[in-house]
């Protein structure tokens, strides 16, 4: 702190050569902190000597023309504009149930549900578009458990299970559940400008090619020690309901699909497996918690279909490995008491195209929709069947 | 709203137009009133009571000092506008953590006191509005100003918004006498007011938000124990990140008033070339270093009443100014910390009064500065003092074998922001921000302006919230 009676005091003085060198500073001016003691004055606010309406005019050009540049070059590499998926989004769709669709068909799960689901061809089938809540890398158990504390969902929910991200817990997106309960009017005016005046228009606004991602991802030379992970790329497209497909480059560019490919392979090694007891420990934590949310659920009138959607190749060997399915899936079963829908149990279900072996092309995956809407009319929510048949 | 998103871009350009339209002055203050309303509950609508409740209280209160006629009417008038804003902030910022504390002193007696836990909502910028409408009260009962002439001005300093959530903290009498005229920016005005802007959401959405952020959360919210290389690039990470954010916030309200035509005054002076901690605190969010002095540390005796009382003063002043920063100990530690190091500059001075450092040992004592106010910063950091602790261990060497924790690129985004903004505070250190635009051809700042800009655009910010909304 300065001095109550001297404003000089508090600070070295720069040494003389110094500060010689300094041409006196026409701009300088004193602050709060020179003046101790008293009622502040209006402060100063000068604006530099310089042709600003030219440099503004500049400025704008330049602005323009590198934009137009990086909005090019992302379209080039196969990028075009569309709807982000995030927090703002999900809240978008978590608000439907609470604004009076609480009887709705609900969605959620992680990526494969949410890629694989086509919300048009469910509705075309249906005469209605369930309510799609999946996220990516992010299990579903709180986004169940805040649906089983909610009075207003009465509908139907299927919960996919797919196993290394349920049985886990991974959380990549848990965190739209607190964004939804916290969001400001402000925020939600963000989300709707953002979806109507600037995604659905510029290709290079996807958080895969956000300034810091792009240059995060360069080959640096790796820091002794320790291996970093790449992170998971763009893998998918979405709309303004949270209706998703697989990107098309995945599936077309055999470069990028053998790099998502890669991605995927890195948890595949035995060494980056979690320890046997702590995985133990978390799957029957998972399991546990979400019997117990379904419990709620079914006791309200809920009908909770558990849906385990379709893999392929290493990944579908990895799974097999980590999280047999009698030690995961049954057990879940048998422990929520609710119908569950394998893959593995329906033809119909099987021999899809899978890409980087986790979710399905766009064609495929409509016509996966078409199949599993069959199924599950057929053996699970058909009229003559009711919400507690037991999968074949 | 944040200053970075897309519904501040639509407010502030609706505010611009209203304010440019050929209005009655009374009408356009009416506006901005109103529009500030607008920009305040964009966060949560009912808060805009506590902002009439602060508004009305100091207004009469105000009033009231001028009316009185005796001494004691006055301390009663001053008392009740005190009490009224410390008591909005102690409920809404403090209440949590007095009965905690509460708790625990009980537990440590013995006694199982359990209770009932109220989930209290901060209301943003409240530490930042109660400052700056007791200060108009203070100044009124100091007899260092008069009230204002009219309560549509009084209220509109309280919430012009600009500086309404995060400051610079105003004093009434640099801007009440700013609405009393109609005021509306020239072109080189509006021009040079959006090229701060640009600079202040360069500085928040690409260097703090996207490059640093993320550095110091790897660090400071993992569970893993940092070695010396993590634990200072994460550390300084934050050093960056928070001045980043706050500059970044302070010049983006300064661009934003200016583009209306208002001045408000300068908070940061290029603080990571300071020179001991007195300079440091001459530099850094001046605006509250300035209040704290003005209203804590000169009514509580100053240097005027021998060096016990000036150290008391001193520590005092700090230790509150943590505490106003949040409501943990670890702030309260990051003051102390601070008191400290001006203590103990304070008596340096005194037993060294004639000397007078070479170039070498000048510049030496400025990288002492900044290292010893990256200590400081463990505490802001960190969340608890288990993990201060942890990170300070890290930073002199005694966590002994720890794998890495950042990755090459974060290092070297560490080392090329952090180590360009402190030579770059260096490079400034006697100069002002103006002064070097003046003097660069107009070309080259027209590049630089579309360089900031459209990094901010392709940084892809998600209108993360600045640093110090939470405080």
């Amino acid at each position: 702190m300065p001095s109550s009676t001297s404003s000089s005091e508090g600070a070295l003085a720069l040494p003389r050569a110094a500060a010689g060198r300094n041409a006196p500073d026409r701009y300088a001016r004193a602050t709060a902190a020179d003046r101790p003691g008293i009622a502040q004055p209006v402060p100063a606010r000068p604006v530099p000597e310089q042709p600003w309406g030219r440099i503004l005019l500049g400025a704008a050009l330049i602005f323009v023309a590198l934009l137009a540049g990086w909005e090019a070059y992302w379209r080039a590499y196969g990028v075009t504009p569309g709807i982000n998926s995030n927090s703002g989004l999900w809240a978008l769709q978590r608000h439907r149930i609470d604004m009076g669709e609480g009887n709705a068909t609900v969605i959620a799960g992680s990526s494969r549900p949410f890629f694989d689901i086509q919300l048009p061809v469910w509705e075309r089938l249906a005469g209605y578009r369930p309510i799609q809540l999946a996220f990516e890398g992010t299990s579903p158990l709180k986004f169940v458990e805040d649906l089983a504390a909610d009075p207003h969902f009465t509908g139907r929910l299927i919960i996919g299970v797919d196993p290394q991200v349920f049985f886990q817990g991974f959380g990549l997106h848990v965190d739209a559940l607190a964004y939804t309960r916290k969001e400001s009017p402000s925020q939600r005016i963000g989300q709707w400008l953002s979806m109507h005046l600037i995604e659905p228009y510029f290709a290079f606004d996807d958080p895969d090619f956000a300034l810091q991602t792009v240059l995060a991802r360069q080959p640096w030379p790796p820091r002794p020690g320790r291996l970093w992970p790449t992170q998971v790329r763009k893998l998918s497209d979405h709309e303004a309901d949270r209706n998703t497909h697989l990107w098309s480059k995945v599936a077309d560019d055999p470069q990028y699909r053998e790099l998502a490919r890669n991605i995927w392979r890195q948890r595949f090694q035995p060494a980056a497996d979690p320890p046997p007891a702590e995985l133990r420990r978390t799957v029957e934590e998972q399991i546990d918690r979400t019997a117990r949310a379904v419990a709620k659920l079914r006791a309200r009138g809920v009908q909770v279909l558990f849906l385990r959607s379709p893999s392929d190749g290493e990944y579908l060997r990895y799974e097999t490995r980590l999280f047999p399915r009698a030690t995961t899936w049954e057990v879940l079963l048998a422990a929520s008491g609710a119908p569950g829908l394998h893959f593995q149990d329906y033809p119909e279900l099987q021999g899809y195209y899978l890409p980087e072996w986790s979710h399905m092309t766009r064609a495929e995956a409509e016509r996966y929709t078409v199949a599993l809407y069959a199924v599950i009319q057929r053996d699970f929510w058909g009229a003559h069947t009711g919400a507690t048949s037991a999968p074949r | 709203m944040v200053f970075n998103s897309l519904t501040f871009i639509a407010f502030f350009a609706c505010v611009l137009v209203m304010h440019s339209l050929p209005f009655g002055w009374t009408t356009k203050k009416i506006n901005l009133i109103g529009a500030s309303y607008l920009f305040y509950s964009a966060w949560n609508p009912p808060f805009v009571i506590l902002l009439w409740v602060s508004t009305v209280v100091d207004w009469y209160a105000a009033q009231g000092l001028v009316k009185a006629r005796r001494q004691a009417a006055r301390h009663a008038w001053m008392l009740l506008s005190v009490v009224a804003n410390l008591g909005m902030l102690g409920y809404f910022k403090y209440g949590q953590f007095l009965l905690d504390n509460f708790t625990s002193v009980m537990s440590a007696l013995g006694v199982a006191y359990h209770p009932a836990h109220y989930d209290i909502v901060l209301p943003v910028g409240i530490s930042f509005y109660t400052f700056a409408t007791m200060s108009y009260t203070l100044d009124v009962y100091l007899r260092r100003a008069l009230p204002a002439q009219n309560l549509l001005d009084y209220a509109l300093f309280v919430t012009f918004f600009p500086h309404l959530v995060a400051g610079p903290i105003m004093r009434p009498t640099e801007l009440v006498p700013q609405f009393e005229t109609p005021r509306r920016a020239n072109a080189q005005q509006l021009r040079y007011g959006l090229a701060l802007m640009t600079i202040g959401l360069f500085n928040k959405v690409v260097l703090a938000d996207s490059f640093l952020a993320h550095v110091a959360e790897s660090v400071y919210d993992g569970d893993k124990v940092p070695g010396t290389l993590d634990a200072w690039a994460a550390t300084l990470a934050f050093s960056g990140q928070i001045f980043c954010d706050f500059a970044g916030y302070s010049t983006t309200a300064i661009g934003a008033a200016l583009c209306l035509g208002f001045a408000m005054p300068d908070n940061f002076r290029f603080p990571y070339a300071a020179v001991g901690f007195s300079d440091f605190w001459r530099r850094w969010h001046i605006t509250l270093s300035s209040w704290l002095r003005d209203y804590l540390y000169i009514p509580l005796g100053g240097n005027r009443h021998g060096a016990r009382r000036t150290y008391a003063a001193l520590m005092a002043t700090m230790l509150l100014g943590g505490l106003w920063h949040g409501a943990s100990w670890t702030f309260v530690a990051w003051g102390g910390l601070h008191g400290l190091y001006l203590a103990a500059e304070r008596g340096l001075r005194a037993r060294f009064a004639n000397y007078r450092p070479g170039p070498l040992v000048f510049v030496a004592l400025g990288i002492l500065t900044y290292a010893l106010v990256n200590v400081t910063w463990v505490f802001f950091r960190a969340k608890t003092f288990a993990k201060a602790w942890v990170v300070l261990r890290g930073m002199f060497g005694q966590s002994g074998t720890v794998k890495p924790i950042l990755d090459t690129f974060s290092l070297l985004s560490v080392l090329l922001i952090v180590g360009g903004m402190v030579v770059t505070h260096w490079l400034m250190r006697g100069r002002t921000l103006e002064s070097v635009i003046a003097r660069a051809p107009a070309a080259l700042v027209s590049i630089v302006w579309a360089l900031l800009a459209f990094a901010i655009v392709i940084a892809q910010g998600a209108g993360s919230a600045f640093i110090y909304f939470q405080f």
